[in-house]
């Protein structure tokens, strides 16, 4: 069982990404950053935050913390949504795009260039999807 | 024994009900109380879909198909209906349909279950929450209540999984808002339903609907003030534009409105309120004056608010598409316009679009004209005529002895109607329209006659029609009256009828303009946009062209199609659009069609440029429409196609083929 946004996830998803998803193919050598703000995480209805770095298609950071700021790394892309989206993204109920259009995903940065991205993300959140299966209640 | 008693002694089974209830368009016209019938009184009382007609129909389709089960809150939903025969009158204007006939079989199908059927519905914690914020009555998770809401706002296919509220205010609101978020709950405000009926039937019904969570029911904001000393009115977001507009009329003012049925408040969020006035009136935020809007966060703001970030305007570009309103309007103030004395109607009849365009586009560029639309044949037919059968005939006759394709229809002041009146060599007036409307079924009836033949081998037929010695005859043998016209109505409910087309209004072409109460027939067949939107005017040609490429899609397809209207915008700059599909919305092969061909043109149309379709104005009715319109949309480039294509897959989350 791998519990969404644990380190046991973080340590699996890094692993799982580097491993199956080809940066040609998969991830279409993207160059960019998104810092994903996880809202109203139960059970204490905080905030989590997790950074995803591509260079040329190849992962180089993977980092996750509570609270409700991110100073490590600076994003080109925030995307701020509820854990209920997030896990709902993740569980396939609903596509990144959609939770975008339906403004329950909220994006700071250029949609038009977000949107540019939606193939090579796809790819990255059916991996986090294979190995997430666990999520707080 | 009269007649009503042996229709009343009429024993339906509940998969005839079930049947007639799939024909249901959701128009929500037993909503409002458009014949002066009054309103259903139980849908009156509790409020929730369910206790309406148009709920009724949706629960016996869900029971008779298995997907949901009888609970103890049926009982109450089945006996509350006192068979007064308000929703058969109003039902039947529009679209033919008996619920009462729907009512009576739920009513017997209850009636013979057995008590250990009902399955009890438990209050969970979090409905226990909801009530505490709305109270006892006004929150449920009974899935008859929700099966009540499916296509209107939730998708057919979709588990039964929600809560329903029915808050009396912002406040309110604002705590379901928050409450929901913090137990990560999807939620989405419903008005009239109307917008979402349309696209439930089709591809982008999963984008549209809400997947789970709180449905948030705005029908108890019923707040409606006229405040004729500023021209303008406070609306609460369960108004309609029936409510509004007979309100306002009373103080001898215009409110700029969408269908009779739609929400006011929500109409301005979705499409901004578009009508055959808005050359004149406007469009998005020209409509109103201020707004009251409960956030995603469950903040209450308003637009007059001097801390609040620019809240007219908005991102451009094809891939700005919002598939929800930005917050729930729950109050709003909208200005109101003078109606005239000397208002008046005149329509100009074309055999093709070119000239019809190039007449209505020099009308809107010199202002003249409160209302200034081009109608198409079918809309029309379908507006006059009280049945499908009469419209199909009435059409025939249009097309094919007349060759009356188009109108140039305008509402205009006496100054106007002169410069109408000099640009064309023939015109209809209020008068013949009244004949036309009431003699409808009588003209249809002279479909093959000797009249028509005569007619067609004129060779100006309009001319010869309208501005010939054909047209007295034509008068007269329409026979007009309201008894004729309520002969097509089943046999118990012509006397009502008869007294209905009696009413002044009913045949008064500019309260129907402004009351919009026609607009519901379009549903007898169900209708959906192939494409509707907003094209640069400056070039008719490229109209033309639009126009072509739309029919030519929807014929690779083979659906019923016709152009709906054009009406000019932004004093004739632009030109608002809707073409339309007529399909069986029970037919899935139908259904996948429609969202094939809708995909195809909206790619088209992005081509093509100069063209702002329904997908990029879509819940951006608040904004202003400088901000929405300009800079004019370019066509789009070859690597923005891909990614138009990467887009719409990832929304309707499979491959299209190409």
């Amino acid at each position: 069982m791998v519990k969404f946004l644990s380190e046991e996830w973080i340590d699996i998803s890094k692993k799982y990404i580097l491993e199956k998803l080809d940066p040609e193919q998969d991830l279409k050598n993207i160059t960019t950053s998104l810092l994903n703000v996880v809202e109203h995480v139960p059970p204490n209805d905080t905030s989590m935050n997790f950074y995803l770095g591509f260079q040329d298609g190849k992962l180089t950071d993977f980092i996750v913390n509570t609270g409700d700021t991110f100073e490590e790394k600076e994003a080109i892309f925030i995307i701020r949504g509820n854990y209920g989206t997030f896990k709902g993204i993740l569980k396939g109920e609903m596509s990144m795009a959609v939770a975008l259009l339906k403004n329950r995903l909220k994006l700071k940065g250029s949609k038009m260039k977000a949107l540019k991205l939606i193939k090579p993300l796809d790819g990255v959140i059916a991996s986090l999807r294979e190995i997430t299966d666990e999520y707080e209640e | 024994m009269t007649l009503k008693d042996v229709v009343s002694m009429e024993k339906i089974t509940l998969d005839d009900a079930a049947a007639i209830a799939k024909k249901g368009t959701h128009c929500g016209m037993c909503k409002i109380d458009f014949l002066g019938t009054g309103l259903c009184p139980s849908g009156k009382k509790h409020g929730f879909i369910a206790y309406w007609p148009q709920g009724r129909m949706e629960i016996v389709k869900a029971l008779a198909s298995g997907r949901v089960k009888p609970t103890e809150k049926l009982i109450e939903i089945a006996n509350s209906c006192s068979f007064c025969g308000i929703c058969d009158r109003q039902c039947n204007f529009a679209t033919q349909l008996r619920p009462e006939k729907v009512a009576k079989a739920l009513k017997e199908y209850v009636d013979n279950l057995d008590k250990s059927d009902f399955q009890s519905v438990l209050e969970d914690d979090v409905l226990r929450e909801l009530r505490g914020i709305v109270g006892e009555e006004w929150a449920t998770n009974d899935p008859i209540i929700i099966s009540s809401y499916i296509r209107t706002i939730i998708h057919p296919d979709s588990e039964l999984n929600f809560y329903i509220v029915m808050p009396k205010n912002a406040e309110e609101i604002s705590k379901v808002i928050k409450f929901a978020n913090k137990h990560n709950m999807p939620f989405m405000p419903r008005s009239g339903g109307t917008l979402l009926t349309c696209a439930t039937p089709t591809v982008l019904s999963k984008a549209f609907c809400l997947e789970r969570g709180i449905i948030i029911d705005l029908f108890r904001l019923k707040k409606l003030e006229i405040h004729p000393e500023s021209c303008t009115a406070t609306v609460g977001a369960g108004i309609t534009a029936f409510e509004l507009q007979k309100a306002a009329y009373e103080h001898k003012l215009r409110a700029h409105l969408a269908e009779a049925g739609a929400h006011v408040c929500a109409n301005i969020a979705s499409t901004g309120i578009t009508s055959t006035w808005q050359n004149r009136y406007g469009w998005a935020a020209d409509n109103y004056v201020d707004v009251e809007i409960v956030d995603d966060e469950g903040d209450i703001k308003n637009h007059s608010d001097m801390d609040i970030k620019n809240p007219y305007t908005t991102e451009r570009g094809f891939t700005d598409i919002t598939l929800t309103p930005p917050g729930i309007i729950t109050e709003s103030i909208v200005k109101l316009h003078p109606v005239f004395d000397d208002e008046d109607v005149v329509l100009v009849p074309f055999d093709n679009l070119k000239d019809a365009l190039s007449m209505v586009m020099k009308l809107a560029k010199r202002d003249v004209g409160l209302s200034l639309v081009i109608l198409s044949r079918k809309y029309l037919t379908e507006f006059l005529c009280p049945t499908p059968q009469i419209a199909k005939d009435f059409e025939y006759i249009l097309k094919n002895y007349m060759k009356l394709n188009y109108v140039v229809d305008v509402i205009c002041n006496k100054d106007d109607k002169k410069i109408v009146e000099e640009m064309a060599d023939y015109t209809i007036d209020k008068n013949l329209m009244k004949s036309l409307l009431l003699g409808s079924p009588r003209l249809a009836s002279l479909k093959d006659s000797e009249f028509l033949k005569i007619l067609s081998e004129e060779e100006d037929p309009l001319k010869a029609i309208f501005a010939g010695p054909m047209r007295k005859h034509l008068e007269k043998g329409l026979d007009a009256s309201p008894e004729q016209i309520a002969q097509v109505f089943d046999e118990d409910l012509r006397d009502f009828f008869k007294k209905a087309y009696s009413k002044p209004e009913m045949s008064d072409i500019i309260w129907l303009h402004a009351f919009r109460i026609l607009p519901s027939r379009l549903m007898r067949q169900r209708l959906f946009f192939a494409q509707a939107g907003m094209i640069w005017a400056d070039d008719e040609d490229k109209i033309l062209k639009l126009i072509d490429m739309l029919a030519e899609v929807c014929d690779k397809y083979k659906l019923e199609h016709s152009l709906g209207f054009i009406s000019p915008m932004d004093d004739g700059k632009y030109a608002f659009f809707e073409y339309d599909y007529f399909y069986d919305h029970n037919d899935p092969d139908a259904t996948k069609r429609v969202s094939q061909a809708l995909i195809e043109t909206t790619e088209k149309c992005l081509l093509m440029g100069d063209i702002l379709m329904v997908l990029n104005y879509l819940f951006k009715g608040l904004y202003r429409k400088e901000h929405v319109l300009y800079p004019k949309p370019k066509a789009i480039s070859k690597e923005e196609q891909e990614l138009f294509r990467e887009l719409i897959e990832s929304i309707l989350g499979e491959e299209l083929k190409w």
